[in-house]
């Protein structure tokens, strides 16, 4: 019992010292809006596995049947591998996914992902959080 | 009643002993005698653990600004509770300047190296170190950079300014304290606009207190810029099992031009 106590006493304070790992990254903050969440359902027509980032393309269909591509952006290549991804087989052109993100500022087809729900239901992520990049909700030098 | 407590307390302590025990273990060292940092490590974390371990899930980015997104401070973010940076008020403005362009002028986003102690201290990507009792070579993913540090060494006196500086190191009983200068003025220390001039002056030191853990301090010195010294603390955790990849960041770097294009057309980018 104490054992489990001081386990979960031990989780806990791991947890609260769980200082999350920083990221450097351009600044996806500035091209995609973080007030604009979007969840899109398609079929894969493009994959480039590319550095600094990566991008897919997808056909998505709406209600009256009509389709359009979207772009979307992500972690360069070895990013992704360390997040479990293997290039030409975890998800290729035809497999049909849905992907979370956030879409540009501009208003196109473009959007920047974070989360891909693959063919088979498997979860993995593709992008950075919202905001990534741009400087975070307070500058390095105190505002007076 | 007290022979309970008695057990209650040795019970505490065996389990904190052997908690301890598996959470922490020896400091690897050299034949020298002194800790060996040979490894592959993660900056910016002070999770134990390989990679997928301390990485899973919604482990890595972000600005937390998105409910829908984890509260995560990236490398361009100030992680709550540090002080604002000493840097003199008309230098605070530049700094502010960056941050309100939400940090388009970053020199990474046109794919430069990140830097001492940006490259330290960020997490998205591992570091190597390679110990030789003569030599340290630290090679960052991150950009491709490297870093050679020569020990009981002298600075060249014939610098070239660079983006990752001349380092040259010593040790101090079992802290690695590698001093850095012979810098240009075209990387970010640590978050948006944190930029320096080439009088930028970095100690840096490495003390693994630990197999899993290296506390991680650094001072930055630059008189054209700064009030004072600036100084922070981290801690770089070793990442067993995993290696480092390529990175070559000018292959598809399209968001420069993005962010040029939005500009032009008036769609607002900026805070």
């Amino acid at each position: 019992m104490v054992k489990q106590i001081l386990c979960v006493l031990a989780l806990g304070v791991v947890l609260c010292l769980a200082a999350i790992p920083v990221v450097a990254h351009h600044s996806f903050g500035a091209e995609y809006d973080v007030n604009q969440p979007i969840t899109l359902t398609g079929v894969i027509t493009k994959i480039e596995w590319t550095n600094p980032h990566s991008f897919f393309y997808i056909d998505v269909t709406d209600k009256s049947g009509k389709v359009a591509n979207w772009k979307l952006e992500g972690y360069g290549p070895g990013v992704l591998y360390r997040l479990g991804w293997k290039k030409d087989v975890t998800m290729k052109p035809g497999d049909r996914i849905t992907v979370f993100g956030w879409r540009a500022r501009d208003g196109t087809n473009w959007a920047h992902s974070r989360e891909i729900t693959l063919a088979d239901g498997k979860k993995l992520m593709f992008g950075p959080p919202a905001g990534t990049g741009d400087g975070g909700n307070a500058p390095a030098v105190e505002v007076h | 009643m007290r022979g309970t407590l008695s057990a209650v307390a040795i019970a505490l302590i065996c389990s904190a002993v052997s908690l301890f025990a598996q959470t922490k273990s020896a400091v690897p060292r050299g034949a020298d005698g002194k800790p060996d940092l040979t490894g592959v490590w993660q900056g910016g974390s002070t999770l134990r653990g390989n990679w997928d371990e301390t990485n899973a899930g919604l482990g890595v980015g972000g600005s937390g600004k998105n409910p829908n997104a984890p509260v995560i401070v990236s490398s361009n973010d100030r992680p709550a509770g540090r002080e604002g940076a000493p840097y003199q008020e008309w230098a605070a403005k530049k700094v502010l300047e960056s941050f309100n362009k939400r940090g388009i002028d970053d020199p990474t986003s046109i794919c430069l190296p990140a830097g001492v102690p940006r490259s330290v201290m960020l997490g998205l990507f591992p570091q190597k170190i390679v110990q030789t009792p003569r030599e340290i070579v630290i090679l960052y993913e991150y950009m491709n950079t490297f870093r050679t540090i020569p020990l009981n060494a002298k600075h060249p006196d014939d610098l070239l300014p660079s983006y990752m500086g001349d380092s040259v190191g010593h040790w101090e009983g079992d802290t690695l304290v590698v001093d850095v200068t012979g810098f240009n003025d075209k990387t970010w220390l640590a978050g948006t606009g944190t930029f320096h001039s080439e009088a930028l002056h970095i100690t840096e030191r490495y003390t693994r207190v630990d197999k899993d853990q290296i506390n991680y301090d650094v001072t930055m010195e630059d008189p054209k810029v700064f009030t004072k010294p600036w100084t922070l603390h981290s801690t770089i955790m070793l990442r067993e099992g995993t290696r480092l990849e390529e990175y070559i960041c000018v292959e598809n770097n399209i968001d420069p031009a993005n962010y040029e294009r939005l500009l032009k057309e008036g769609v607002k980018i900026t805070r």
